[in-house]
């Protein structure tokens, strides 16, 4: 019971709680049904009890929150129901309709105990998520995207999600690894676990790290199998499949189950039952490869072969035909050439046929020409001859007269001329020696002339007359211009000599 | 050139080749090329089938490297 200090009422801590355990007890007196999402169910294996921390979310916020507790055999109850119904373990995450009581423990506090869960309510909305998680892909227009990447002509290089010591990833390797074509595979393992809560984790992470290597691969395969059919609900999470939709890599899913595809599978490049059913397409692609090869080979064998002897028939007929051809031309010539010689050597025979006929006229023409011509030159040089004959002689005795004639002449011309050359030189001889005498006479008179004209002539008589000579430095002056005044001159006279200075001078005018 | 060509390349060729020799398109003169060429991109196409070049440490490297360096896309 309450005390008194100081005037005021004070309670103990219990009797506030069991206050409120009272009046809570007596408000909430049966159980009701609340639905809420389970945030976290924080299971503790040792004890087999859960305590689940529930929420309501408005827009993504949390705006009520309340532990609650779920006591072991519930739970064990409730998850069997769970696993039946949704092929899911009760597990964070999901919303749920639950049955419930709420108490007040003095120690422990508020609490919701769940009674029982309706598995349907968590079955309709994980449809309903799922759904929801579609539509939103495909408003996002990435709901087809991986499936528009184009597979290379060979899927070789497989990256692989999986658990490595799963059946269904041995069945795989066992499949890939060992195939009777002797196909080669590369694989890397990328471990995750293939179900419950961690799934979408983990996944989220390995291909992350796949992505970061992707040029490495040509494909994603997730491979699972012999799992049963359970904890598959992280397949439909919108996250998980969006990273796959957008993944720059096709994925391959071999999840293998046998209910609706999740949503991972449907935007997947290719989903597939079983992980064998994925090793077989495989398979397919390689053969889809393979199997033109060989026939390319096969056909071109086939081809070459039949092209070369296509070849070869046509070129043996084309010989042929060129060889009849040919002989034929040939023969056609040879023909042509023997009837030309034939033609030619007629032609020819008939010519020279004529021409000798020709010649032989032309011959006998020219013989009895020359004949004819030969007889009449011959009596032509006869007459000719005889002519000539004749007249040499008339002109011999002719001639020989004439010379006869002069002979006589010349030796009596001859002696007329001797003696009047005679009779003259007589003549000359005694002309010449009257003349000779007359000359001598004449010539003694002409010298008695000339001797008495010299002695006339002489200086000595000249100056006799009154001329004198004047000398000028002992030279006769002939010349009026040589003598100046005042030159000292001697003049020669007939029996004397003056000398005398020159005073003036004085020329005398022409005459 | 034959060293570097990748399969999905020679595969190409190789049908090209085929469509041509199908349609009659090669002549005896480039026949001996042709065939020589074929033979030689099915050889690269057969290997291709029963052979790879990857390696898993490279690969491990390479992703130890990435996450090093903080690529966190």
């Amino acid at each position: 019971m309450s005390e008194e200090i100081n005037g005021k009422k004070i309670f103990s801590l219990l009797e506030v709680t069991n206050s409120i355990k009272k009046t809570i007890a007596d408000r909430y007196k049966s159980s009701f049904w609340v639905k809420a999402e389970m945030n976290k169910l924080n299971y503790f294996p040792k004890s087999g009890h859960c305590y689940p921390d529930l929420v309501e979310k408005q827009d993504g916020k949390v705006i009520a929150q309340i532990r609650c507790n779920l006591w072991k055999d519930d739970y064990i109850k409730i998850n069997s129901t769970f696993q039946r119904v949704l092929k899911e373990p009760l597990k964070d995450g999901i919303k749920i309709l639950f049955l419930a009581t709420i108490s007040f423990h003095p120690e422990h506090g508020l609490a919701l105990r769940i009674i029982d869960i309706d598995p349907s309510f968590t079955l309709g909305n994980l449809e309903k998520e799922k759904q929801e998680a579609i539509k939103k892909l495909q408003d996002e227009g990435i709901f087809r995207q991986n499936k528009t990447l184009k597979l290379p002509l060979l899927t070789q290089r497989i990256a692989i999600i999986s658990v490595n010591t799963s059946k269904g990833y041995q069945d795989f390797l066992g499949k890939i690894e060992n195939n009777s074509w002797g196909y080669k595979f590369f694989h890397m393992l990328f471990p995750s676990i293939l179900q419950g809560d961690k799934m979408a984790e983990q996944m989220t992470t390995q291909l992350k790290l796949i992505k970061k290597v992707r040029t490495q691969f040509d494909a994603v395969a997730i491979i699972r199998g012999g799992g049963g059919d359970v904890g598959l609900s992280s397949f439909n999470s919108y996250e998980l499949a969006k990273i796959i939709a957008l993944f720059p890599l096709p994925v391959l899913s071999g999840i293998g189950h046998i209910t609706n595809d999740t949503v991972v599978e449907m935007v997947s490049h290719k989903s597939f039952i079983t992980p064998t059913d994925l090793a077989n397409f495989l398979f397919q692609e390689f053969h889809n490869f393979s199997v033109p090869v060989q026939k390319a080979q096969e056909t071109i064998i086939d081809k070459s072969r039949r092209l070369i002897s296509d070849e070869k028939t046509k070129f043996h007929s084309e010989v042929k035909l060129f060889r009849s051809l040919t002989e034929n031309i040939l023969i056609k010539s040879r023909n042509s050439i023997k009837e030309q010689v034939q033609s030619l050597f007629q032609q020819s025979q008939f010519l020279f046929k004529n021409e000798k006929e020709y010649l032989y006229s032309i011959r006998e023409g020219i013989r009895k020409g020359t004949n004819t011509f030969c007889i009449s030159a011959k009596q032509e040089i006869k007459q000719f001859a005889l002519t000539m004959k004749k007249d040499v002689a008339s002109q011999l005795n002719h001639y020989k007269l004439i010379v006869n004639q002069n002979a006589q002449q010349v030796v009596q011309g001859s002696r007329v001329l001797l003696q009047t050359r005679r009779e003259r030189v007589f003549q000359i001889r005694e002309k010449c020696s009257d003349k000779t005498l007359l000359l001598l006479k004449n010539s003694y008179l002409k010298l008695n002339s000339i001797e008495k004209n010299v002695t006339n002539m002489s200086p000595k008589n000249v100056m006799k007359r009154g001329y004198s000579i004047t000398l000028l430095n002992g030279k006769a002056v002939k010349n009026f211009d040589k003598v100046k005044v005042g030159d000292n001159i001697d003049t020669l006279l007939f029996e004397g000599k003056l000398n005398s200075i020159i005073k003036a001078t004085t020329k005398t005018e022409e005459l | 050139m034959s060293d570097k060509i990748n399969y999905t390349e020679a595969f190409e060729e190789l049908q090209g080749i085929v469509t041509e020799i199908e349609g009659g398109e090669i002549s005896v003169d480039e026949l001996s090329e042709k065939v020589k060429r074929a033979a030689q991109l099915i050889k690269i196409c057969k290997a291709k089938l029963t052979t790879t070049e990857e390696d898993v440490n490279k690969i491990l490297k390479e992703l130890d490297t990435a996450t090093k360096d903080g690529d966190d896309e």
